[in-house]
């Protein structure tokens, strides 16, 4: 088994190394384009808040030693990544890679956490709902998750933190860092589990996961297994439980970067969102076009982690 | 099915676990001669350099750090602090300021701290208006020609003309002449910018990972070493969140308290509030290049359509004093013989009717087949929340009376060029700060009027022009004073802005701290001499202000 | 002879609607009559705002008044922080997202179909471009992206929920294009072409039409669901649609600085509207899923 999933792993990673670059200059390409058709100049703060145009324009850049072309600056910025130099940030003048990698693992707590709490609720109802659909339990679960789903989630965050700090008085709203440490692993718990009812997607998990179960369940050998009087979950769990949540965690890694934007806000998280709001609202280009890479290649990491499980469950998938 | 979502549940724990170990740290929130004095800031400063820093956070974190030749007491007057003494020339041409021999700078970790000379003297201000220098001085200091080290403690700063009341401004902060990795001029990416050395009563210690700064007392500070150990600037995303961190003793201090919280604060025992004029006004300022604004009747109109003590009570909790004219209702330049005009709808469009405009079947006032629609501009400050309600209350009021307002808003660099670079606006609301010597001239007088200066809506009165050279020329305070009180008065009849109001800020903070001084718009001059008290101080709070009609 | 025809292609496609909803759960039947209702009274809505016929006038302010509870003073639901009516601002607040909305759903569908159907039809030449995009497109963050976009251009609602439409294409990109798939698999597509049918009969009326309408009319439900959440999600930031225009998202957002001190319900309200809306296209959308896809061979 654990040569096969080896092998697995050898083989799709020769394919996804190839996409995988096609793809972060793709993306990169697109936000910088996107960065670079914007109206207001980028380079305000460095021309001194001067309005020049043209000739005077190239000067400056020249002598600050910006290229004056798109694909000139756009070439000059890839070339310092594949170096490691991510830039300054325009707003703190510090290096991109250190305010993003500080906070991108603050970010990954939440966010990882959210997708544990998000599985915990979704496994559940998803697996009653799958075997016994009409049971109380099955119902009443699926609408509880459907309900969250549809909440916007600053208000709910807003009602938690009033009902508990106010009416309850059991969690102080401390900033990441305290010193009172036995509230510390508490104050985490809030936003990790709002995060985990509302990104919006708990439904779609929970749907997705019913019907996979469900399909596997129906499956010819697990049926067998059953009737055989052995434990369904033994034979089924790979292709009902570990394949499709596999998949999910994929198809979420996308929200690992992004997706905590919202809480971080409320709950003063001094995470990867906030970083990603401010550097919208003050079009800092660099940190922007890191995060955009950084959230690309995350996005193939979880590719590759599904294609590997995908491939290790299936092995004849691998002829495909 | 169970196993699994016990497992889970396990995972979460030790996460949730795990995350005490990530997250030991020591800064504190609780307020003890220890620990120091912790301050939620909404926002973060984006420099902490006094040169490059343009917003009010980053301001207020350099008053702790740094100080200036000259400074100002809370009696509005000037005390030496870099320089213990100055001449003046007879023409007032020159400025020669000697200064203290006993300054030294903050030392790097491990190094003997420098003494302060001349030489930084001379640095800042090179480094302050060299060309690549990013930053908003600039414009304040043209005025100086030249500045010379005559020695080690004596400097002199040549004037291209003598200035009225030119003092005060040499209450710009000094950098030292090591400081900065360049030497020509001051960058974003400098580390000093990040890391900065001053002579102030705080030293900086660090940023934190979270983006909190921490500052410790300067033992050697020329002043006497300060009584609370630490400062801490704890930065918050959301004010809704920065408020319940006060209330919970989070953060010790809130150095500005969303009025809407006030009555909550009042009622905590651990906190006391502390009323401290803002020394700004609000105002709605008017595009006179606008053909239907150039008539000063239209104006006065829109100025008697709203109900400015109504929004005061509504929006701020009656926080404040309306105002009638650009002067702070407490300074000597403000006409108390000038009252606000009232709130007055009929008055309004009696005026309305005068300057030719007929209200339209829509509802709208037209006047030649032109209506009276206009567009605000207002930007997106980070605490937009009042200003939202003011300016939809100016619509409101507005339509009462028959003129259409569209508002726009914009974000800070977007609303700056509108207004001041291309005059595409009809209506705009700012607040301007008042000037310590109450020099409007740049805001009404015709010469002011181009790109990127402040007559921005291009006013022009000979009569009012005269009036602000006359009072800039002239050098007796006495005389200055009558001249102002005729502009005040001038101004209000010709209502270029419709002058709003100035608020009463207040400041929250744990009632340990005591001896709290707090200055007008920079807070933290004075805090050298805050101490934390043992004990009980039972200083009741300021009574809530009551709701006038 | 030309009907004949048709029935035997339609036995390829799902059961016919009628007995699908007769042989469906109650609880599917209940939520697809509880969403056509939220659907419904969303558009009875976006009519009455369009036409103006409101209780109230959405901006007049009554400073009197301020976050009334509901039944105070004629105001049906209470007021917000200006003394506005709150049900006048709901009911006007459809307008700000509605067309929108559909928009993005159109542009979703519409794109997804066509990448769809390319990658599946024509493989050979198709595939390779429509996955690469498609990757492209996932590659990047919802916010993350949509942040990108307002920090360049500052857009409006409109450009906003364009981007968006575009970023839910690949989703149906890849469903339509495993539904071509299998249809290719059952030699469906082969024997249409042996038939003599055109390409553009074959994908628009058998594959889209017959085959992919229910799966696309589910993604639609989902598509509106998201886009109301993304525009809350949006005003919260500050990026949605400005006052004093109000939309849901802006309402929940203003009122939220009120709700720290107990005045719940100007906040509340509208989150009530779009937890009520969503959970209408949800059911909707799972409720129909269940109807018309549960019988499909797998």
């Amino acid at each position: 088994m654990k040569r096969a999933t080896w092998m697995a792993a050898a083989s799709v990673l020769s394919q996804e190394l190839a996409t995988t670059a096609a793809l972060l200059l793709g993306v990169t390409l697109v936000a910088f384009l996107i960065l670079y058709l914007a109206p207001g100049d980028p380079f305000a703060a460095l021309l001194g808040g001067r309005n020049l145009s043209g000739a005077e324009r190239d000067a400056a850049f020249e002598a600050l030693g910006i290229p004056t072309t798109w694909y000139g600056q756009y070439l000059t910025w890839i070339a310092h990544v594949l170096q490691g130099d991510f830039g300054i940030s325009m707003r703190s003048g510090q290096p991109v890679v250190r305010e993003i990698f500080s906070s991108g693992i603050k970010t990954l707590f939440l966010t990882v956490g959210s997708l544990i709490v998000t599985l915990a609720i979704a496994v559940p109802v998803a697996a009653y709902s799958a075997m016994q659909p009409s049971s109380l339990r099955a119902r009443a679960g699926t609408l509880l998750v459907y309900l969250f789903s549809a909440l916007p989630t600053f208000w709910l965050g807003y009602m938690l933190i009033y009902f508990f700090t106010r009416k309850l008085g059991l969690f102080p709203i401390l900033s990441a860092t305290d010193e009172t440490q036995e509230y510390g692993w508490l104050y985490a718990l809030l936003p990790v589990v709002l995060l985990g009812l509302c990104n919006g997607t708990l439904s779609e998990i929970v749907r997705y996961l019913r019907e996979e179960i469900a399909r596997v369940m129906n499956e010819e050998y697990v049926r067998t297994a059953r009737a055989k009087g052995a434990s369904t979950w033994r034979h089924a769990y790979k292709e009902a439980l570990l394949l499709p949540v596999s998949q999910i965690i994929a198809a979420k890694m996308p929200f690992v970067l992004g997706g905590a934007i919202i809480v971080e806000q409320v709950f003063n998280w001094p995470g990867l969102g906030r970083v990603t709001w401010q550097a919208a609202l003050d079009r800092d280009y660099p940190v922007i076009m890191a995060i955009t890479l950084l959230a690309a290649i995350v996005v193939r990491i979880g590719s590759f982690l599904h294609r590997t499980v995908y491939v290790a469950v299936n092995p004849r998938a691998l002829q495909q | 099915m169970k196993k699994i979502q016990t497992m889970m549940l396990l995972v979460l724990a030790s996460l949730a676990i795990s995350h005490t170990a990530v997250y030991a740290d020591t800064t504190s929130a609780s307020v003890s001669k220890s620990h120091g004095l912790s301050y939620g800031e909404y926002g973060r400063p984006t420099t902490l350099d006094p040169i490059t820093s343009n917003d009010m956070i980053s301001m207020r974190v350099t008053e702790l750090l740094f100080n200036g030749l000259v400074g100002i007491n809370n009696k509005q007057q000037i005390v030496p602090e870099l320089a213990e003494s100055w001449d003046q020339s007879t023409d007032s041409l020159e400025y020669t300021f000697h200064l203290r021999k006993d300054v030294k700078w903050h030392p790097k970790p491990g190094e003997e701290a420098k003494p302060f000379t001349a030489d930084d003297v001379v640095f800042t201000y090179n480094i302050m208006m060299h060309q690549r220098t990013v930053t908003p001085l600039k414009v304040r200091y043209e005025f100086i020609s030249e500045v010379k080290k005559l020695d080690t403690h004596t400097v002199r700063f040549t004037l291209k003309r003598p200035i009225m009341n030119a003092l005060p401004k040499f209450t710009f902060k000094i950098i030292p002449e090591f400081g900065p990795a360049n030497a020509a001029y001051l960058g974003r990416d400098d580390p000093f910018v990040q890391n900065p050395i001053g002579t102030g009563p705080y030293r900086y210690k660090e940023t934190t990972a979270n983006g909190e700064i921490i500052l410790e007392a300067n033992p050697d500070y020329f002043k006497g070493s300060p009584k609370i150990a630490r400062f801490v600037a704890k930065p918050f995303a959301d004010q809704n969140i920065m408020n319940q961190a006060l209330m919970y003793g989070s953060i010790d201090m809130s150095v500005l308290v969303n009025p809407r919280n006030v009555p909550e604060i009042q009622g905590d025992k651990r906190l006391r509030l502390q009323s401290y004029s803002a020394l700004s006004y609000q105002f709605f300022g008017y595009n006179t290049r606008n053909p239907l604004l150039a008539d000063k009747r239209v104006r006065k109109a829109f100025t008697l359509a709203i109900n400015r003590n109504e929004m005061l009570n509504s929006f701020f909790n009656n926080q404040g004093t309306v105002i009638s004219g650009p002067f702070a209702p407490g300074s000597w330049a403000y006409n108390l013989d000038v009252k606000p005009l009232p709130y007055d709808t009929a008055a309004a469009e009696k005026l309305l009717a005068q300057a030719g405009f007929k209200k339209g079947s829509d509802g709208i006032m037209a006047k030649d087949g032109k209506r009276l629609a206009l567009t605000l501009k207002v930007p997106i400050a980070q605490e937009s929340e009042s200003v939202k309600r003011v300016v939809l209350a100016f619509k409101n009021y507005l339509r009462r009376v028959g003129a259409e307002i569209n508002i726009e808003f914009l974000e800070w660099q977007a609303w700056k060029e509108a207004v001041f670079a291309n005059h595409e606006f009809d209506i705009m609301f700012a607040s301007w700060v008042f000037d310590d010597s109450a020099d409007i001239s740049s805001l009404f007088h015709t010469g002011e009027i181009g790109a990127w200066r402040n007559n921005f809506g291009g006013y022009s009165n000979p009569e009012i022009d005269s009036l602000l050279v006359e009072a800039k020329n002239t050098l007796d305070h006495e005389k200055r004073r009558t001249i102002y009180r005729k502009l005040h008065e001038r101004l209000a009849e010709e209502s270029p802005y419709t002058f709003l109001w100035t608020l009463t800020n207040y400041a929250a903070y744990d009632r340990k701290v005591r001896a709290v001084q707090i200055h007008p718009y920079k807070f933290f001059p004075y805090a050298d001499t805050w101490y934390i008290g043992e004990g009980e101080d039972d200083k009741a709070n300021e009574p809530a202000p009551a709701k006038a009609k | 002879m030309k009907k004949k025809f048709h029935q035997d292609v339609d036995t390829v496609s799902e059961y016919s609607q009628l007995s699908a909803w007769k042989s469906a759960s109650t609880s599917d039947r209940l939520n697809v009559v509880y969403g056509f209702a939220v659907v419904l009274v969303v558009a009875v809505s976006y009519v009455l705002g369009a036409f103006g016929w409101l209780p109230h006038d959405p901006e007049a302010m009554d400073l009197d008044t301020m976050m009334a509870d509901p039944f105070t003073n004629g105001y049906l639901l209470g007021t917000d922080f200006m003394g506005r009516d709150i049900l006048t601002r709901l009911i006007l607040g459809i307008q700000a997202y509605f067309l929108p909305s559909v928009l993005a759903v159109f542009i979703a569908l519409g794109l997804g179909s066509l990448l769809g159907v390319l990658s599946g039809y024509w493989r050979r030449r198709f595939e390779t471009p429509v996955t690469y995009f498609s990757n492209l497109i996932d590659s990047l963050p919802r916010m993350v992206l949509m942040l990108l976009v307002i920090a360049a251009f500052r857009p409006s609602i409109y450009t906003i929920m364009v981007v968006f439409g575009i970023t839910t294409a690949p989703t149906i990109a890849m469903l339509v294009k495993g539904k071509v798939m299998m249809l290719r698999e059952r030699n469906f597509i082969e024997s249409a072409v042996a038939l003599g049918l055109s390409p553009g009969v074959i994908i628009f009326k058998h594959i889209l039409w017959f085959n992919c309408r229910a799966l696309l009319l589910i993604q639609a439900t989902i598509g509106m669901a998201e886009a109301v959440l993304l525009e809350t999600s949006l005003s919260y930031l500050g990026f949605g649609v400005q006052e004093p225009t109000p939309s849901w998202g802006n309402m929940v957002q203003a009122g939220a600085n009120y709700l720290l001190q107990g005045n719940f319900w100007p906040s509340t309200a509208p989150a009530i509207a779009i937890m009520l809306t969503v959970l209408g296209f949800h059911l909707l959308g799972d409720g129909l899923n269940n109807i018309l896809e549960g019988r499909q061979n797998r």
